[in-house]
């Protein structure tokens, strides 16, 4: 599984889960182009980490959840690099509330972030991928289970894992692969702001059924997976990577089978 | 003679506000009807008109405008 000599943009791509993606595309060979939008030095460090695994980084400042901001990143791109390979959807934001206390303005950042930005960058990615590509987008289980003062975020997502199905299908015939990966709770800085609301349910979040709970580099090597020839034949499906967390509504030791 | 930090704060926070501020009448930017995401909004335009990076566990001993202004011309002299 090779992605040597690929241009990969990773929004979101210095921090957390988008950090770990730059990385390991990195380390499959890829070029990586790190969108970051508030922390530099974070942004700096990532690339003197990807440039250590002996590919190319390049820093781009942009708020995804402003079109005038996606458009000045892919001119920088269209200059710089005249092609893109690899799309992936990384960036995330969003209020934290309960529905009824949601605000219109906490909505649209929210919308605007999660959802609406993959599709203008879709739209400006899909014009540089001349040979073909691979866009992937980072959803999350709260697109379809409820969460505690995740409405915003929850319902982004699902938006964006529709439009990750409608992207695959219609940039199929130009040799662009879509998909999304839907995680359960991340062990990110991100969770944390989550987790520090003692209401949440944390110790439900703090293990799986596989043992320990989902790192940054579990979604990491599937993005790298579904940018591979190997995955080709995967169009438009959102895969949940939770440890098997949500299978069972019943998360009781005795559900194993491994008694005597 | 370039505006000071207190002015330049004030125009970017009437920008984002759509209205005038008058910090000598409030204490905080939710006195003049913040809400936690004009506060983004406001720091990231801080952060790209001053090149200084806010640290967020630092911010949150901030207690008023004044010692926001105080902050930032802190991280100024520091990038000096």
């Amino acid at each position: 599984m090779s992605l040597k000599g690929k241009i990969a943009l990773v929004t979101g791509g210095s921090r957390g889960i988008g950090r770990a993606i730059s990385l390991k595309l990195a380390s499959e060979g890829a070029d990586i182009i790190i969108n970051f939008f508030r922390k530099r030095s974070t942004a700096e460090a990532t690339a003197q980490e990807v440039q250590a695994k002996g590919v190319k980084a390049f820093l781009i400042k942009a708020n995804v959840g402003e079109p005038e901001e996606v458009d000045r990143m892919f001119t920088e791109i269209t200059e710089k690099f005249g092609r893109l390979d690899i799309l992936v959807n990384n960036a995330a934001s969003g209020v934290a509330r309960a529905a009824l206390d949601l605000d219109t303005r906490g909505w649209d950042w929210t919308m605007n972030i999660n959802a609406r930005a993959f599709l203008l960058c879709a739209q400006k990615a899909a014009k540089l991928m001349v040979n073909g590509g691979n866009m992937v987008s980072i959803s999350s289980l709260g697109s379809r289970l409820v969460l505690p003062i995740y409405t915003a975020v929850g319902v982004s997502k699902a938006a964006l894992e529709a439009l990750t199905r409608y992207l695959a299908i219609e940039l199929a015939p130009k040799k662009i692969q879509v998909n999304g990966i839907a995680a359960g709770a991340v062990e990110t800085e991100a969770l944390k702001l989550y987790t520090a609301d003692p209401n949440l349910p944390k110790p439900a979040w703090q293990t799986t059924p596989a043992g320990r709970m989902v790192l940054p580099e579990d979604i990491a090597n599937l993005v790298a997976f579904l940018c591979s020839e190997e995955s080709t034949m995967i169009r438009g499906q959102i895969i949940v990577i939770d440890g098997g967390a949500t299978m069972s509504p019943v998360s009781s030791p005795e559900l194993k089978t491994d008694k005597e | 003679m370039p505006a000071s930090v207190e002015e330049t704060v004030k125009e970017i926070a009437a920008k984002i506000l759509h209205k005038d501020v008058d910090f000598s009448a409030v204490n905080n930017f939710k006195d003049l009807g913040a809400d936690s995401l004009d506060i983004v909004q406001i720091m990231v335009k801080v952060e790209d008109t001053y090149n200084i990076e806010m640290v967020d566990e630092e911010m949150q001993g901030l207690a008023n405008i004044k010692d926001f202004i105080a902050y930032i011309e802190r991280k100024i002299a520091e990038k000096k």
